[in-house]
């Protein structure tokens, strides 16, 4: 029996261990983003201290404010996820559930396109864009993150097509629906769940991108994952201006993150289970 | 339509019924399907031919000049370049390495975690946040806070317990092993995510069953579940694979491949090569060849999961 | 409106590769006519419905409604409706909005879709239900909701795939009664696919026996029971089937349990047939042949005794109690005209 309590007691604070670990790298650079630039230096770091929002204040009204980078990466996102959703929930529906010439290439393609190496496609973009002058504009970033954005909504939406019965649509036709009436009225609002989780992962990407963001950005497109970058330099870092960007970026995404915490098992793992096109 | 003059099947003279039926199906899907496939291959296919091109040319934008095809000239140069040769070892180390240490102790949390019976919950929002953040505020997070010199959390832990200050980034022999862990700590909760489920999902009466058969909780784990598990844990290691071989903004974030090639994996070479020194031929090269290594470790992957 | 519904399938034949679904089905279903499609599953009944629907095509031959070929059409040119057996009620809109989605489909102008609604709702005893939500019914009502989905367009051919299959026992027996009813006030074309015998024979005006991907009889329930012309669907109707005992010929009869049974049919002597016996024809008679009952199925007001006769198994039907105890010997006997013949080479009656 002691020896019992002793295991549990061990299992306990070994898990423990993982929380923190886990919680503890965000939990401090969100709590130094309520510190005053004294109090982030202090040695040994400061847990309990008068937290002030000057460093908030300065990220968003200061000289220096980050508001248009995140706009920036709010049009970035938005703009990804509209676009994406609309190439990829027709895909989706015409891979999951009607004939499709060569269909079992099309859903390898659609997977294959999903492991290329982003620095692979990011070269001859940049030539590219660079050619037609879309660096520095939201229609060239957003063109590219369908890259990797629009494979991942399409396996996603194909996996939530495939869970509804056959018989709807063809109670739909008999009913005297056309396909895209039936897709419109009966397929869709069916799968308005998967829609909105699927929403949410690229929004999630989309706002996350890094290696893109930074070569085809410029004055214009200016997301705040590489503004973090300003307040980091040889000479010096601005360590809670910089803790409140961070906690402004991790913001939108954590928010998510909790919304759609049942879904995000499948949404990670899309693709992988199953590959290929079926039926 | 003309009718038929007998009762036969007919054979010739009108359209067979089915493909017309089909012909129209087959026409609907393809008007849904084409916006998206034109897109993905402006977006994915188009480039890597670009790719493959341009990684045959000399393309210098510090000196247009010379600009020119070469032919193979690229990769003869590749494989001679030690460069080159580092970031593949680095490459390896870091994939190797971090997908290891995620599924070892993702699945040891998840069945830690499994058999707890409160707290579940809060184990599973935790693991979210480090998911959903991106790798370059992560990166930027734990190099600033965690792992600045006599400033961060982990080198005052380390100075506490003993072992002194050390300069995490900036000393060659450690910078890999930080970069390591900061990838590591970012996904390892995805392991433990996904396996959790997948231990969920097993059914309880085999363990039943097993308890009745007398089994040792050893036992059950290594004869019952290991083998339920494998499909899972191959699934992970995939896909872990993947995003470690196309790791980049943590990296950049944190060392920037430094100090020197310390850190500076395949990825961050090509990138390097071809944005900072502006040496576009020769970073497609290395951005080709990082594609062949993917493809070639994909391909091993594949395989051993149809093996066994 | 009265000749409207007039059914001819010619020579379909559906492959699935080098599978033959359907080996050339002919049927002509009449106007006003309830005709069922029985047989077991994977006989190609549902595959007959589904093309009959325009849910797929047949690989050849021809379907004509009302004398017109719509072979190639798709489903909702062909003004039919249906009843699936999942029911396949749209989820998302309450039972009104799913009785009206037929209606909007065929641009009713919106004055009459209420109405229509309304009554299609009233005749199958749903109209306090049309503010619900198909989750919110019971199987019963999403049963019926599917029904006055498919008659509220009065569409010229009604289509049912095992409507009743997901229903409990009590409520198969009442819904088949008013499906009935509700067949004949509507006047419309019904055809009905079912792998129970017994809803068939209640239903239909006449029915089409399946089996293997094509129809072994084709007729009035009464007279495909009464003379089924083949082994397949001798075995397949009647509950519980007809016995079928390998024997051979006699002059003027058949050879059971060793014995000269005379028979109605003219037969050579001395050639391999298969005799039928439905179980309820099976005679008790002490002058008879004997034969050893092993089981008794105690039904109530009768049994089903499951007996042995010269080693092969025979059924048979016995309401005279007290009933007779296991292992207990009696005898019975066979009239001439109770006898089905079969030839065990081709299966058809001889």
């Amino acid at each position: 029996m002691k020896g019992h309590k002793l295991r549990l007691a061990l299992l306990l604070s070994v898990s423990g261990l993982f929380l923190l670990a886990w919680i503890f790298p965000i939990f401090w650079s969100l709590l130094n983003a309520f510190k005053s630039e004294q109090d982030v230096l202090a040695y040994p770091p400061k847990l309990i201290f008068s937290p002030t929002l000057a460093a908030f204040r300065d990220v968003l009204f200061g000289p220096t404010s980050i508001v248009p980078n995140l706009v920036s990466s709010f049009i970035i996102s938005i703009g990804t996820t509209i676009v994406t959703m609309v190439l990829a929930i027709p895909a989706a529906y015409a891979l999951a559930r009607l004939r499709v010439p060569g269909k079992k290439w099309s859903g390898f393609y659609v997977l294959a396109t999903q492991m290329l190496p982003p620095v692979g496609i990011i070269i001859p973009y940049f030539l590219i864009l660079r050619d037609i002058g879309w660096i520095d504009t939201y229609q060239g970033i957003i063109l590219i993150y369908l890259s990797f954005s629009l494979p991942f909504a399409i396996w996603l939406l194909v996996s939530y097509f495939e869970d509804l019965p056959f018989e709807m649509e063809e109670a739909a036709f008999i009913d005297g629906a056309s396909r895209l009436m039936t897709l419109w009225r009966i397929i869709l609002p069916q799968v308005r769940g998967g829609v909105a989780v699927t929403v949410v992962f690229v929004f999630l990407n989309a706002w996350n991108e890094f290696l893109f963001a930074v070569v085809l950005s410029g004055n214009v497109v200016r997301p705040v994952t590489i503004s973090m970058f300003n307040f980091v330099s040889v000479e010096q870092t601005l360590w809670s201006k910089l803790a409140a960007v961070s906690a402004l970026a991790m913001l939108p995404v954590i928010i998510l993150g909790i919304i759609a915490q049942k879904h995000i098992v499948k949404g990670l793992t899309v693709g992988a289970v199953k590959g290929g096109g079926r039926r | 339509m003309t009718k038929a003059t007998t009762l036969d099947v007919p054979v010739g003279g009108r359209a067979d019924p089915a493909r017309m039926m089909e012909g129209r199906e087959r026409r609907f899907a393809a008007a849904l399907l084409a916006p998206a496939f034109i897109a993905l291959m402006a977006t994915t296919t188009f480039p890597l031919l670009h790719l493959g091109w341009t990684s045959l040319h000399r393309m210098d934008l510090a000196m247009p000049f010379m600009d020119g095809f070469v032919g193979l000239d690229n990769y003869r140069e590749l494989l001679g370049d030690p460069r080159f040769w580092s970031a593949l070892g680095v490459s390896l180390v870091y994939t190797f390495s971090t997908v290891i240490l995620q599924v070892v102790l993702g699945l040891a949390l998840a069945l830690l975690v499994n058999g707890m019976k409160r707290g579940q919950a809060l184990f599973r929002i935790v693991a979210i946040l480090p998911v959903v953040l991106s790798p370059a505020v992560v990166g930027m997070v734990w190099r600033t806070f965690m792992l600045t010199p006599e400033f961060g959390v982990v080198d005052y832990l380390s100075m506490t317990a003993g072992l002194g200050s050390h300069n995490w980034l900036g000393d060659p022999s450690l910078a890999l092993f930080s970069v390591v862990v900061i990838h590591t700590w970012q996904w390892t909760p995805f392991a433990f995510m996904v396996l959790l489920a997948s231990l969920a999902a097993l059914p309880e009466d085999i363990y039943e069953a097993a308890r009745i058969d007398r089994a040792s909780p050893w036992l059950c784990f290594v004869r019952i579940t290991l083998p339920l598990l494998r499909p899972a844990i191959v699934m992970v290691i995939i896909m872990r694979t993947m995003v470690a071989l196309t790791a980049f903004a943590a990296i950049f974030t944190v060392t920037g491949g430094g100090p020197g090639t310390a850190t500076e994996i395949l990825n961050l070479y090509a990138y390097r090569k071809s944005f900072t020194e502006l040496s576009i031929g020769y970073g497609s090269a290395l951005a080709v060849a990082l594609l062949i290594f993917t493809l070639v470790i994909t391909g091993v992957l594949f395989a051993l999961r149809r093996a066994k | 409106m009265t000749a409207r519904g007039l059914v001819q399938l010619e020579k379909i034949v559906k492959k699935h590769g080098s599978f033959e679904a359907l080996k050339g089905i002919d049927i002509e279903i009449r106007p006003g006519e309830f005709f069922a499609l029985l047989g077991p599953s994977g006989s190609g009944k549902s595959t007959t419905l589904r093309i009959l629907a325009g849910l797929d095509a047949p690989t050849s031959g021809r379907i004509l409604l009302d004398g017109k070929d719509v072979t190639g059409a798709d489903a909702r040119a062909r003004d039919i409706a249906m009843v699936f057996q999942s029911y396949a009620l749209y989820p998302h809109m309450t039972v009104a909005e799913n009785i009206a989605f037929p209606l909007e489909m065929a641009k009713t102008p919106k004055a009459e879709i209420a109405p229509a609604v309304r009554e299609a709702a009233a005749k199958v005893k749903i109209d306090h239900l049309l503010d619900r939500k198909p989750g919110q019914l019971s199987g019963g009502q999403q049963q019926r909701c599917a029904l006055a989905r498919a008659i509220v367009r009065k569409a010229r051919l009604f289509l049912l795939d095992e409507p009743l299959s997901n229903l409990d026992a009590m409520l198969r027996l009442a819904t088949r009664v008013e499906l009935k009813k509700l067949q004949r006030s509507l006047g419309v074309t019904a055809v009905y696919v079912t792998h129970d015998q017994e809803e068939a024979m209640t239903l239909a005006d006449r029915m089409a026996v399946f089996r293997e991907g094509e129809i072994c009889q084709i007729g009035r329930p009464a007279d495909v029971f009464a003379a089924p012309n083949c082994i397949e669907v001798a075995a397949f109707i009647g509950s519980p089937p007809m016995n079928l005992l390998t024997t051979r010929s006699t002059a003027g009869g058949v050879l059971i349990g060793g014995r000269h049974v005379p028979v109605a049919a003219s037969l050579e002597a001395g050639r391999a047939v298969v005799v039928g016996v439905r179980p309820s024809a099976v005679r008790f008679d002490p002058a008879g042949i004997p034969v050893t009952v092993e089981v008794v199925e105690n039904l109530g007001d009768a049994a089903i005794l499951d007996l042995t006769l010269d080693g092969t198994p025979l059924r048979a039907r016995y309401d005279r109690f007290p009933l007779p105890r296991e292992g207990e010997t009696m005898a019975v006997s066979f009239a001439p005209e109770d006898i089905h013949l079969f030839d065990p080479t081709t299966g058809r009656r001889i």
